[in-house]
């Protein structure tokens, strides 16, 4: 009983502590680096390995587009967050960081669900190997579901 | 700069950029329940900005609820949005308050800030400088050629130049290990927020990190005020 109420206050403090005594470690390593693709399929039973890269980047980013970012740039803000919901997903999988990207990718593809109702998504790391060469691996893979009862 | 013009421009601009993202949350895109908790935020901030350029609105009061939101928000989201765009949000959200709930200490929250943001340049440079992949240039080669930051598929040409980007990660090394010592005189600190600023710049536009860009700026006047509060009386 006791542990059910202070639990909530010592995950406050987890959450405001590493703003109140910051580490301040940016860039301090670069590690495999996550990417999420999706398929959108006709049929729950589909098996199509249509992966296509979620959200991917612009192919030439111009400098007055970089510019507008400054002041709205709310679709790669939430990027941002689901490379943070990747890497939870790997290092500490809670059922929150894989409802935050099943959600936000089916929210992002809502107006394609009439004909492709269903979706799977999968999370892959790059990384290059001994040689240089970039190579992924799939960390997960979600079960293919209805984007309606994601949204 | 004074105590009281410091802590007014922080709020100003704190609130400012609490308006931009907020704004960027409220898009028909984003889940009901999120647009939700940034609606307050929005109306709080906008309130607070008022209260910075004189409205007679009591800022703690806008302060502790806008604390208050931004807790809901962390568990909402499990932890920060951006990284280190909520820690610093939260950092100077909460040095505002405890100057503003305790008037008798304000000097140390306010302080606080300013020796944060300190550390925020030394220490980014410290981590870098120890890796040898920094030190060689192949760091910043695969935050360009693989990581998940370079916010166009043109940006990532630049792993192609290994010398420019040397020449670039040891400018930032050497620019974030010298930070504290800016602090020495006026010109020397107003010159260092100018490049920091720009270094900011530079990565929401390679990267597409806005938010670090304007909540990096507001914690600028904690700085001058505390040079002048702090180093200058030690200095001969």
């Amino acid at each position: 009983m006791i542990i059910r109420l202070i639990q909530p206050v010592f995950k406050s403090l987890a959450l405001v502590l590493p703003a109140l005594i910051p580490s301040w470690r940016f860039f301090d390593a670069v590690s495999a680096s996550p990417r999420l693709d999706y398929v959108l399929l006709a049929k729950q039973t589909d098996d199509s390995a249509d992966w296509r890269p979620f959200r991917p980047r612009p192919e030439r980013l111009t400098f007055p587009a970089m510019l507008r970012r400054m002041l709205w740039n709310a679709e790669r803000n939430e990027s941002l967050f689901l490379v943070s919901c990747s890497e939870r997903l790997v290092q500490n999988p809670t059922a929150h960081s894989q409802s935050e990207i099943l959600r936000r990718i089916a929210r992002h593809l809502a107006p394609q669900a009439d004909a492709t109702p269903f979706l799977q998504v999968r999370l892959r790391f790059v990384l290059p190997d001994e040689d240089g060469a970039l190579n992924s691996h799939v960390a997960y893979l979600s079960p293919v579901l209805a984007v309606k009862d994601l949204l | 700069m004074t105590l009281d013009g410091a802590m007014q421009l922080t709020t100003l601009m704190m609130g400012m950029a609490f308006i931009q993202q907020s704004l960027e949350h409220l898009r028909p895109a984003a889940r009901p329940a999120e647009r939700l908790l940034f609606v307050p935020r929005l109306m709080l901030s906008a309130l607070l900005v008022g209260a910075a350029l004189g409205l007679p609105i009591p800022p703690l009061w806008l302060l502790a609820m806008l604390l208050v939101n931004h807790m809901v928000i962390l568990h909402f989201f499990a932890g920060p949005y951006n990284g280190g765009y909520d820690r610093m949000s939260l950092l100077i959200l909460l040095c505002l308050t405890a100057a503003h709930a305790m008037p008798q200490h304000r000097e140390l929250a306010f302080g606080y800030l300013g020796a944060q943001l300190t550390l925020s340049y030394f220490i980014s440079g410290w981590v870098k400088v120890v890796n040898p992949a920094w030190r060689n240039g192949q760091a910043l080669r695969d935050v360009f050629r693989f990581s998940a930051y370079p916010a166009g598929e043109n940006i990532r040409g630049w792993a192609q130049h290994p010398r420019l980007l040397l020449a670039m990660g040891w400018a930032v090394m050497v620019f974030e290990l010298a930070f504290p010592l800016a602090l020495a005189t006026r010109p020397t600190l107003i010159l260092a927020l100018v490049i920091a600023a720009t270094f900011h710049g530079a990565n929401a536009c390679l990267f597409g990190l806005n938010r670090f860009f304007w909540i990096w700026l507001c914690a600028y006047p904690s700085i001058l005020w505390l040079q002048e509060r702090v180093v200058f009386p030690l200095l001969p």
